[in-house]
């Protein structure tokens, strides 16, 4: 099969509605707002990534994979940028008809190591969501970092996720999503033994992304 | 004058039912004597039907000629005779009925005396009717005329069946359920049903010939739906409402407060790009989806209503198809009268 031919066909796919859709997938557009230590300590980024979604009867499994590219932004304190890469994901069941309960893991690596902190966490929480129109849904969750790591050390007693999402059928298969996410984490640490201080880590994430259902 | 009126019309109602029984007359006397009733002359139309008596007449003529005996003495207010000579015409035609409406009242009470003086069973009436064997009856009903044992029999060739017997007078209504004493349905085929009067010597019968048939009893069919009950639509579309863009600023809402909520002070305000774009978003799909014809959804209560209404069909389902069971094994049961009341 040709390119040609296979752009036309996957867009008919797309177009056809789904009977039963308990699979969606689809490429993400992210930008992103990154602060750590203090508020002289800032960053912006976007990238690019990609979800998944798929439910089966009250069970529903969600992940996103995001690549980051952050810079200082004017006025900052830092001097160069870091990539990070970022993994979310959560299994929720539904307890009723317009809410679950979810657990997951946050992880997110930096490159350089030590331009920024690479966290690793588990998520437990619950979520809310509600059809506001046909094929469109709004999400509300909130999320317990719990057990969170530092590649820097240190810990954090207080680490907390929030998200808002929307879900929008546009045709067919093809779906609109973007989700909105922030997380802080009251991180302390004791840099050579000589008393712990504040270090809180601050990112919201915007993803925007197109999605198709199977 | 008007006495002379009066006496006209009334001649004319006394000469009037025996109009038709002139015409129907085959021997000349019997025919004279109709023309000198019609033409008042009484004393010779009892000479007349006395002949006609004496010759030789069909019954139904001979009965005539008593007739216009009865009303002629009837106008002559010789009562006494008349009631005999009634007595003559109902033992020859007990089916013989006088219109009260057309007759003057003097022969009308002259005949109904006549009846009350002789035994007789008249009017003998079987109704046509169709039932289902052990679970219907046949009417049946007569006259007896005076106070008199009656039996009821239905005589076939298949069976002889007692259907009732008493002491009656006046009119007598029986239901024949049409069984034999074993309870089964009488075999098909033509019965006479016969009444015996007994008062003393008198005696009297009367017989209506019916024809029994035997067939298949009607199954009925299953039902699709239950009178006065419909199916009603299981989805509904809500009505249009602020919900939608309600429900998109309370979530979003509720992250905005989230998010200022949990900012550290000592990491300033945090960017509100992220927040101003996918809450914009979902604002503005939920003004959308305000303006837009909501989406159908299930009507839970109509629902459950069809689920009762599918359970009460299909347990009327159930009762029809015992009942057809039970009804492949009966015998419909069809009773017709074949001709009219022959008198013995």
């Amino acid at each position: 099969m040709t390119r040609a031919a296979l752009g036309p066909l996957l867009l008919a796919l797309a177009l056809r509605p789904a009977a039963g859709q308990l699979v969606a997938v689809g490429p993400q557009f992210v930008l992103a707002d990154y602060r750590e230590v203090a508020s002289g300590l800032r960053y912006r980024g976007n990238g690019f990534g990609g979800a998944l979604w798929a439910r089966r009867n009250r069970f529903s499994v969600e992940a996103a994979v995001v690549r980051l590219s952050f810079d200082p932004v004017a006025g900052s304190a830092a001097d160069s940028g870091f990539t990070a890469t970022q993994v979310d994901a959560w299994v929720a069941y539904d307890v009723a008809a317009y809410a679950s309960i979810e657990v997951g893991v946050l992880h997110r690596s930096v490159d350089p190591e030590f331009d920024a902190q690479s966290v690793g966490a588990l998520r437990v929480g619950a979520r809310s969501f509600y059809q506001i129109g046909p094929g469109a849904t709004v999400v509300f969750r909130a999320n317990y970092l719990a057990a969170p790591k530092f590649s820097g050390g240190g810990h954090a007693a207080v680490s907390l996720d929030l998200g808002l999402g929307l879900d929008v059928r546009l045709a067919g298969r093809l779906h609109g999503t973007a989700t909105y996410a922030f997380n802080r984490m009251n991180r302390r640490t004791n840099p050579g033994g000589t008393g712990e201080i504040d270090a809180p880590i601050q990112e919201t994430v915007a993803r925007l992304g197109l999605a198709l259902g199977f | 004058m008007s006495r002379y009126l009066a006496a006209v019309v009334l001649l004319a109602g006394l000469a009037h039912p025996a109009v038709g029984a002139a015409q129907a007359a085959q021997n000349a006397t019997l025919r004279r004597a109709q023309q000198a009733y019609d033409n008042l002359e009484y004393r010779q139309v009892l000479t007349l039907a006395r002949a006609a008596l004496r010759e030789r007449l069909t019954g139904a003529e001979r009965a005539r000629a008593y007739e216009l005996l009865g009303f002629t003495y009837g106008a002559m207010d010789s009562i006494l005779k008349a009631v005999d000579a009634f007595k003559q015409v109902v033992l020859l035609d007990p089916e013989r009925q006088l219109d009260p409406n057309r007759v003057s009242p003097k022969a009308y009470s002259a005949f109904d005396v006549a009846l009350r003086q002789v035994l007789l069973v008249r009017q003998l009436r079987v109704d046509s009717v169709s039932f289902v064997g052990g679970q219907g009856a046949v009417p049946v009903r007569f006259t007896v005329t005076q106070p008199a044992r009656v039996v009821a029999r239905a005589i076939g060739s298949g069976a002889t069946v007692v259907i009732d017997s008493g002491a009656w007078n006046g009119q007598v209504n029986l239901r024949w359920p049409a069984r034999l004493p074993g309870g089964d349905p009488v075999p098909a085929g033509t019965y006479t049903l016969v009444v015996d009067a007994r008062l003393g010597q008198n005696t009297f019968s009367a017989s209506q010939p019916i024809r029994v048939s035997h067939g298949r009893v009607d199954t009925l069919p299953s039902v699709t739906s239950l009178p006065g009950y419909q199916f009603l639509p299981e989805t509904e579309i809500p009505p249009q409402s602020w919900r939608p863009v309600g429900l998109a600023f309370l979530y979003t809402g509720g992250a905005l407060v989230g998010t200022l909520g949990l900012e550290s002070s000592s990491l300033g305000s945090s960017s509100k790009r992220e927040l101003g774009l996918v809450g914009g978003a979902a604002l503005v799909t939920g003004f959308v989806m305000m303006l837009r014809k909501p989406a159908a959804r299930p009507a839970q209560a109509n629902i459950l209503y069809n689920h009762l209404l599918r359970d009460q069909i299909a347990r009327r389902n159930q009762d029809i198809a015992k009942e057809n069971v039970a009804r492949r094994q009966q015998v419909q049961v069809t009773v017709a009268p074949v001709s009219p009341v022959t008198p013995k």
